[in-house]
């Protein structure tokens, strides 16, 4: 019972970084209706630059993050309005292949201008100490990772519903035709949601790099998060948390008891069931555009 | 008129064999000798990318000491980011438009396996593979040397070891999915199987895997008090991490791959120390028993001189002095040794001649041997079955525990 618990436990745990990339798939995917494959990078490129502001330029771990994930929104927005916005009548296929060459790019500077050598970020809890329930451990690093997602779905969810920006981002989701002649400024209202999302995604590769900095370790969240966000939906914020703790527990519940060799790929066979048997996702609300 | 009579000219001096080269060897030149190779530069496997920057920073100071009997050596390396498709095709560019006399290193036991059939069909010879693969003696090939030591013996002299010198009850592998991580697994069973023993426990790795609380909670729950990892350096990194804060500290011993050690200290943080790794050489365990090596500041004697005239003088300039970047020169020391000994007169023939005849050579790595050409007898390809044990110290130094260990050979079971 003890290992069903940690099992259990750990599984929410590496599910609260799969929560936060799934949070900016899902913030890119309502306002874009694209998913984004270059997630990983726009998390991965600000991570580096904080990395490269202690080390090169001697700044403490706090300024460097704030520094990363400021550069996270300039970095969204401007792949928003220096790329994305520049497709001329794009489809999905279309804005999909440009995300993933925008990977490619991203990746490629990050591996030229760093180097492939792996790194840790250095950071203010040790990534080495947890915090024990009886026999069940968490690592204090899951446990802010953790505390960290639910915060930002909670800020989200607030933002949406409250406050001006958020409500003209859900107006452009639903019916951006209706929302410009409404005065929402749709294209700024996209620009910042890409912002957003890399930010978000930011916060996640910044609890990472304690334990493992490398150009490629944005690859598993990212797949993960993906896997996550069709689950919830991909219009859903609360969906993509629930799917991304979905993934985490099936992953180390199915690692633990059925196999290890197949664990990685687990995820991917939860994504063909829950699409089988509710092709929208669990949590998604479908808005009919009405002729 | 004139055209035609240069052209009649040319085409009797290529018949008699006058080539304008001066030399009928693929790859030989009067000046030149040119050598391939492969490594993965971009991609998940990158870091490994420092062992063609070492052949190259080698081959630089080999150039820029005069050659060998007058030749160059022209180093071609590509990127084939660790993926079996672009090493072949590389491979095949590289060989059929300019022409290599021989390849060195090469990274990676698939890549390696991509391209052996099209080398060793075409007889060109092959030294030094950067992989501790079976497959490069199984069955022997006349013209592929190896130089690394095979995975297997790592794990016989560390499961020893965890056995009789550290009392070692339970014993458990973490092995990458793959040639590297079976052949650990199958070399510990093996000497477990010796003492009358079993595993705790066996945990595979996948690579793309970036979270092994799962594979500690396998580890912790077999109460294994030592753990052989056969895995990448990241994977291990994030393994001693979820141990420690799981507080579950066994023995933690590692391969010849993990045992960079002021990369590993860096990397986990000083979760390191005290790990003990196998070792093929750039230090020298004999009558040095419990003392201590620093990478960086050698004692082996080789290793501070190519220090200095090799790393210094060549490499680039953020490239980082580290076991990665010096098994890159200690792979290819054979091979330019047996240039170096067939003389002048170069060809594949005796150059294959020179390397069977090599007995006991030693440069960086432990003593190397081949012997003439027998399809039956895989060690007349091996070349080094010596290896060493090394602990990790806090400051990413090497403890020396064991004198160089000569391992046994376990044949691939069909």
């Amino acid at each position: 019972m003890i290992d069903f618990v940690q099992m259990t436990v750990s599984g929410i745990a590496v599910g609260s970084a799969y929560a936060l990339m799934a949070l900016g798939m899902v913030l890119i995917y309502k306002a874009s209706e694209v998913p984004n494959f270059v997630q990983g990078e726009m998390a991965l490129l600000p991570v580096f630059i904080a990395y490269m502001l202690i080390y090169s330029y001697g700044q403490s771990v706090f300024t460097a993050f704030v520094g990363a994930l400021a550069f996270a929104m300039f970095l969204g927005c401007f792949l928003e309005f220096a790329v994305v916005r520049r497709a001329k009548n794009p489809n999905i296929l279309g804005l999909i292949i440009i995300t993933i060459g925008l990977e490619m790019v991203l990746l490629g500077f990050v591996s030229w201008k760093f180097g492939a050598d792996q790194r840790v970020m250095p950071f203010p809890i040790s990534s080495y100490s947890s915090v024990m329930f009886g026999n069940v451990y968490i690592s204090t690093l899951d446990l802010l990772t953790l505390v960290a997602a639910l915060v930002i779905m909670v800020s989200l969810f607030l933002f949406f519903r409250f406050s001006r920006l958020g409500v003209a981002m859900k107006a452009t989701q639903q019916n951006e035709t209706a929302a410009r002649l409404m005065g929402i400024r749709t294209n700024r209202v996209k620009m910042i949601t890409w912002g957003i999302s890399a930010t978000v995604g930011t916060v996640a590769g910044l609890l990472l790099a304690p334990v493992f900095m490398e150009p490629y370790m944005m690859w598993d969240p990212m797949l993960k998060g993906f896997a996550a966000a069709v689950i919830g939906g991909m219009t859903s914020l609360p969906g993509a948390v629930f799917g991304a703790y979905i993934v985490g527990i099936v992953e180390h519940l199915f690692g633990g008891y059925v196999s290890m060799e197949y664990k990685a790929v687990v995820a991917f066979a939860v994504i063909v069931i829950v699409l089988c048997v509710k092709p929208s996702g669990l949590f998604a609300r479908h808005y009919v555009k009405k002729v | 008129m004139k055209n035609t009579f240069l052209a009649v000219v040319m085409g009797a001096l290529l018949v008699l064999g006058f080539v304008p080269t001066g030399h009928a060897e693929v790859g030989v030149t009067d000046t030149e000798i040119h050598i391939g190779q492969w490594s993965p530069q971009t991609g998940p496997a990158a870091p490994w990318g420092a062992v063609a920057r070492g052949t190259d920073a080698y081959f630089k100071w080999i150039n820029a000491n005069g050659g060998i009997h007058g030749r160059k050596l022209i180093h071609h390396y590509f990127d084939d980011a660790y993926n079996p498709a672009k090493t072949i095709a590389g491979v095949k560019q590289l060989q059929e438009q300019t022409g290599m006399f021989a390849w060195v290193s090469g990274v990676g036991t698939a890549c390696g396996l991509a391209v052996k059939d099209y080398l060793m069909e075409r007889e060109i010879p092959w030294v030094g593979p950067s992989a501790g693969s079976r497959h490069w003696v199984t069955p022997p090939q006349k013209h592929l040397f190896n130089v690394y030591p095979l995975y297997l013996g790592d794990a016989q002299l560390l499961t020893e070891y965890a056995v009789t010198e550290m009392d070692k009850k339970r014993i458990a592998v973490v092995y990458q999915e793959d040639d590297y991580g079976k052949q650990g697994l199958e070399g510990a069973q093996h000497v477990l199987e010796q003492h009358g023993m079993e595993l705790a426990a066996k945990v595979p790795v996948s690579i793309s895997d970036t979270d092994m609380r799962p594979h500690t909670m396998k580890l912790r729950q077999a109460e294994a008090d030592a753990v052989l990892v056969f895995v990448t350096p990241g994977h291990v990194a994030r393994l001693l991490g979820t141990g420690k804060a799981m507080n579950f500290e066994p023995q933690w011993m590692s391969t010849t791959t993990c045992g960079d050690f002021p990369l590993m200290i860096a990397i986990t943080k000083g979760l390191y120390e005290g790990v003990i790794t196998a070792s093929f050489g750039m230090a020298q365990p004999t009558g040095n028993v419990g003392g201590i090596e620093h990478i960086n500041n050698p004692n082996h004697e080789l290793m501070a001189k190519y220090k200095t005239e090799v790393y210094d003088a060549f490499a680039a300039a953020d490239e980082r002095w580290g076991y990665t970047f010096t098994t890159g020169i200690g792979l290819a020391e054979p091979l330019v040794e047996a240039i170096r000994r067939a003389g002048r007169d170069l060809t594949r023939e005796k150059l294959v001649a020179e390397l069977e005849k090599m007995e006991n050579f030693q440069g960086l790595m432990g003593r190397i041997t081949y012997g003439p050409y027998d399809p039956d007898d895989p060690l007349c390809r091996i070349g080094q079955q010596e290896i060493f044990l090394q602990q990790c110290t806090a400051d990413g130094g090497s403890k020396i525990l064991t004198d160089w260990q000569t391992t046994e050979f376990i044949p691939m079971s069909q």
